[in-house]
């Protein structure tokens, strides 16, 4: 197994600044996670020493994804992909609807769906390694990477797990503006987008999620559901003033005011207790997180790492910019929780996959 | 690190992965981050105090914290109205989230169809979706720790309590206790009650009414700390409420509640007589009892009264709701000769050895006015004319006397205008007079008139209180006395606010000496073999009175009729004013029972009677009192939360 050997030279090379990063905004996600923890919201005490032991499993994660040399990924890229479409069938087929949606195995405790968009940036990544975006020139070349994406987003609509289903979609699309073809056929991508909009908002849409997008446009359409959760982020964002309520003293969360302040509005209780200053540091830094990716991505020695590290970029950008984006009252409220920050053991691990492929990258950008 | 940056361009070429277009992604990071930090300034900065204004209303919760309304207790302290803590249901409707589920676990709770308050909520849209909907009042104790154990399990269910006036006894003295009740747009609108808000609590009748500034208390209020399911979490401040002030009354319940049972019958046709009885104490116009009959339960009135039971209460021919004893009128009947026989004493028309023979009618002009005795009495002086109620004796006197005479006595014993009691809706009565009628009937006065006058019928009326006012002034030797309700008001832990005195309206109204006599001739009525009240003797006591039976109709629409065929309201009206001991009197009763069908000794009598034995055996201590019903300060002490202010 000489995948497995790290060598030397390149521990020397271990890219420091984005342990950094990681290491500072997971810390700071479980200091928000004890006072949101604090406000006696379901679960108690223990959702902190759970999200601590999957913080434990995703060093581990990270750990052995850094020792696998990235150039393995390429060569079984098409493996790896078709792993993560098998799964999410497989969880089409057997799990039991929970909230809704056929998305989790295990009694709800796995989310493959999380896992599946490493899997497709894979195979995207793997494809584009061999045809670089740049030289694509036509719409056609782009049928096998629109393949590539369309069958998880699918499976995943048909999961009924609409946040999902849009992230998954949003990644696959990172990697679009790199190709280089005329205007005409970005019209014509236009054209399908909007088609595929259509359909998923006749076909693919629960009520209750047209609601929401609806109460996003119009407030006024349903001012306690959707609307009231986002008017009480909104509210507890706002009172958190210039320097914040202080850890464990804002009244939104403190009185859980804020709806699932642990998950999807962890954020909120960060600019309610953090303020201004806090919030702004803190989005600082995941901006920071992003463009360091792209820097990696950059300096990978060949297409695959450089499209590859695109494509992890966006595994990490997208919920993150739905998610404060919803926190914010700029989008409707999808369930999607913030990267590194907010409590949950499936979303926390892909992340670290994510991570964990991004040193690797980093790591062996001097390697031939 | 220097390496990653090295290259200084964000476009990639040459070795590695070859022309990659990277900058539109920083861009697009960089713009939608800036964007972010844009949108939190705005919040935090620019919005930052509007939104944590936002934040502190919704979780400080302000609630009113109600006073209970004062007790009203009898002379001795018992309670008659008090208040007690109630438990209260409503619903939210726009914090409801699994109706179905919410729905059912109440209907088991109140023991309701889910469906029926279901239908009740219904899918309120817009602004009346965040107002409560009254569920269930008053709830039971079980149904208290129910919903208590269950509320928080039950979003959108507001559980609170409120401090109920409670009637102890129901209906007894509900006429002069009066009635409670949501304050209306027309009592809002009023200057003096500038301080009631829409919703509140007002006394609408009685002492309720009478003592409402007393009664009512200061309602404090609270700030809490409430979470997202509105648990309290921590109190901020607090102002407590004052309970309101304590009425004592000057009625002895255990009188009362003999005056009460004195118009149940073993008759299943007519259970309850109607009518009123009135109780006073002649020296000082204490009103030991007053009774109006039928009567109605004022708890019904204490939460909100629903509407059956207010439309039954006003559609009822026999008005439950009117107070006969300040407000019901009647002709006074026989129980008037007091009142002739002293003015014609006084006026020395007569004197007690004058006799007047009476063989059953007396003549005037063409007319004949019979005696209600067909043989007539023979000669009578007047100790026996007022023991056999002689109408011939008295229409012969009446005559010698005059309208303008009678009309003057009849006044000087307060008859023809209100006594003055403190309860509202008190009628004057009607003492007629020629003047009277040219000024109300444009016609002149007939004589005759006057002869039907001299025995209490004609236009003559009087209210019950009137007339006991009256024979109190008989009793007492010639003081008029106005009726006194309430003995003092207290706060509501004991202290003393203000005593009432006793109030004398006139003093020596009669020569004391003349009312000896006819108090001498009111004993006869009673105590004598021939006497008509026989029936209102109290053993070991003497006592006074006299009786009385007014013809609601002309004897010509029933005189064809067997007595049980008479249709109620065709029939008489019985009296009876009594007061005892003679010597030295205490107490004086007034009872009028309308349309008896019989005559004031034979059923108004009685009645006195069971007032006045009460009040001697109680009085000698052969009749324990009531054990003394006591609310103590823990008992108002109770979590008064109202609904909150939102």
């Amino acid at each position: 197994m000489s995948a497995l050997r790290v060598e030397r030279r390149r521990v020397a090379h271990f890219d420091w600044v984005l342990t950094g990063i990681v290491v500072v905004l997971v810390t700071l996600g479980i200091l928000n996670l004890v006072s949101a923890a604090a406000s006696g919201v379901e679960g108690g005490a223990n959702i902190v020493g759970r999200q601590l032991s999957v913080l434990g499993l995703a060093a581990f994660v990270i750990v052995v994804v850094v020792a696998i040399d990235y150039r393995h990924f390429d060569r079984y890229a098409y493996g790896i992909y078709g792993a993560a479409v098998g799964l999410l069938l497989l969880t089409l087929a057997i799990a039991e609807e929970t909230r809704g949606a056929r998305a989790w195995l295990f009694s709800g405790r796995l989310q493959p769906s999380e896992f599946s968009k490493i899997g497709m940036v894979i195979g995207l990544a793997h494809y584009f390694g061999r045809n670089p975006p740049s030289q694509i020139r036509r719409l056609r070349e782009l049928f096998v990477p629109g393949l590539i994406v369309a069958v998880p987003v699918g499976l995943i609509v048909l999961q009924k797990d609409l946040g999902v289903a849009v992230l998954t979609l949003l990644v696959g699309l990172t990697l679009l503006p790199l190709v280089n073809v005329p205007a005409r056929a970005w019209a014509g991508i236009g054209v399908l987008g909007l088609g595929a909009a259509a359909a998923l908002w006749q076909f693919g849409l629960k009520a209750y999620q047209k609601e929401r997008i609806l109460g996003f446009i119009d407030p006024s359409r349903d001012p306690l559901s959707s609307g009231y959760q986002q008017m009480q982020s909104k509210i507890a964002v706002g009172s958190g003033g210039l320097l914040g309520t202080g850890w464990q003293e804002g009244t939104q969360t403190q009185l859980r005011f804020l709806p699932t302040q642990h998950t999807d509005f962890a954020f909120s209780v960060l600019a309610e207790e953090w303020g201004f200053v806090g919030s702004t540091l803190v989005l600082s830094v995941y901006a920071l997180m992003l463009v360091w990716g792209l820097l990696i991505a950059r300096n990978s020695k060949d297409t695959f790492g450089a499209m590859l590290a695109i494509g992890l970029v966006g595994t990490l950008m997208w919920p993150a910019v739905i998610n404060v984006a919803m926190v914010l009252g700029l989008a409707p409220v999808i369930g999607v929780p913030l990267p590194l920050f907010s409590y949950g053991g499936s979303a926390l691990l892909s992340s670290a996959l994510s991570i964990g492929l991004l040193l690797n990258i980093s790591m062996r950008r001097y390697v031939f | 690190m220097s390496d990653l940056l090295g290259h200084g361009r964000l476009s990639n070429s040459g070795d590695g992965p070859g022309d990659i277009r990277l900058w539109p992604l920083v861009f697009v990071v960089l713009a939608i981050f800036t964007l972010f930090i844009g949108r939190l300034f705005q919040l935090q900065i620019l919005e930052g105090e509007y939104l944590a204004s936002r934040s502190k209303t919704n979780y400080v919760r302000t609630v009113q914290l109600d006073a209970p309304r004062g007790m009203i207790v009898d002379r001795d302290g018992r309670a008659i109205a008090a208040s007690r803590p109630a438990y209260h249901v409503d619903v939210m409707p726009n914090e409801i989230q699994q109706p179905w589920r919410t729905y059912s676990v109440l209907g088991a709770i109140l023991g309701r169809d889910p469906t029926e308050i279901s239908d009740k909520v219904g899918r309120p849209k817009g602004r009346r979706r965040f107002q409560a909907v009254s569920l269930s009042k008053d709830l039971t104790f079980e149904q208290r720790a129910m919903v208590a154990e269950h509320r928080y399990a039950l979003p959108g269910i507001e559980f609170y309590g409120k401090p109920l006036r409670e009637y102890v006894y129901g209906e007894l003295a509900s006429h002069l206790l009066g009635t409670i009740g949501e304050i209306d747009p027309a009592e809002l609108a009023r200057e003096d009650l500038a301080d009631y808000r829409s919703g509140e609590t007002i006394g609408k009748t009685g002492i309720e009414a009478s003592y409402e500034v007393h009664l009512r208390g200061r309602s404090g209020g609270a700030n809490r700390i409430v979470d997202v399911a509105g648990r309290e979490i921590e109190e901020l401040d607090r102002i407590e409420p004052t309970p309101g002030g304590r009425v004592v009354l000057a009625m002895d319940l255990d009188l009362q509640q003999a005056a009460e049972a004195a118009f149940l019958t073993d008759d299943p046709a007519q259970p309850r007589r109607m009518g009123a009885i009135v109780a006073l104490d002649p020296n000082n116009g204490d009103v030991l009892a007053m009774v109006s009959s039928p009567t109605y339960d004022a708890n019904a009135f204490a939460g909100s009264i629903s509407r059956e039971i207010w439309r039954a209460l006003n559609a009822d021919e026999w008005h439950p709701m009117r107070n006969r004893a300040v407000a019901g009128v009647y002709p006074p009947g026989s129980t008037y000769k007091a009142f002739v026989a002293a003015a014609g004493l006084a006026e020395k028309v007569i004197t007690p050895a004058n006799t007047a023979h009476c063989n059953g009618y007396y003549r005037l002009g063409r007319r004949t006015y019979r005696c209600w005795k067909k043989g007539g009495h023979g000669t009578v002086d007047l100790q026996r004319a007022l023991a056999g109620s002689c109408d011939v004796y008295f229409y012969e006197l009446g005559r010698k006397l005059g309208v303008e005479r009678l009309a003057r006595y009849a006044k000087l014993f307060g008859l023809g205008s209100p006594t003055g009691i403190a309860v509202r809706g008190e009628a004057g009565g009607l003492v007629p007079t020629p003047e009277w009628k040219r000024r109300v009937r444009r016609e002149a006065w007939v004589e005759g008139e006057t002869i039907s006058l001299s025995i209490g019928q004609g236009a003559n009326l009087v209210t019950p209180v009137q007339l006991a006012v009256a024979y109190a002034t008989i009793a007492n030797g010639g003081t008029v006395v106005e009726p006194r309700v309430v003995l003092r008001k207290e706060t509501w832990d004991g202290e003393l606010v203000e005593e009432l005195p006793p109030v004398i309206r006139g003093r020596n109204v009669v020569d004391p000496a003349v009312l000896e006599v006819v108090k001498k001739g009111l004993m006869s009525v009673v105590m004598d073999p021939g006497g008509t009240g026989r029936r209102a003797q109290v053993p070991g006591i003497n006592v006074a009175g006299k009786s009385g039976t007014t013809q609601v109709v002309s004897l010509d629409v029933v005189k064809d009729l067997a007595p049980a065929n008479i249709p109620i309201r065709y029939r008489d009206h019985a009296l009876f004013a009594a007061f005892a001991p003679v010597e030295s009197p205490e107490i004086v009763v007034v009872a009028i029972v309308e349309h008896a069908g019989g005559g004031g000794g034979a059923l108004a009598a009685p009645m006195t009677q069971k007032v006045m034995a009460r009040y001697f055996s109680k009085k000698e201590g052969r009749v324990p009192s009531q054990v003394a019903f006591l609310v103590d300060r823990e008992g108002l002490g109770m979590e008064l939360g109202q609904g909150a202010v939102r």
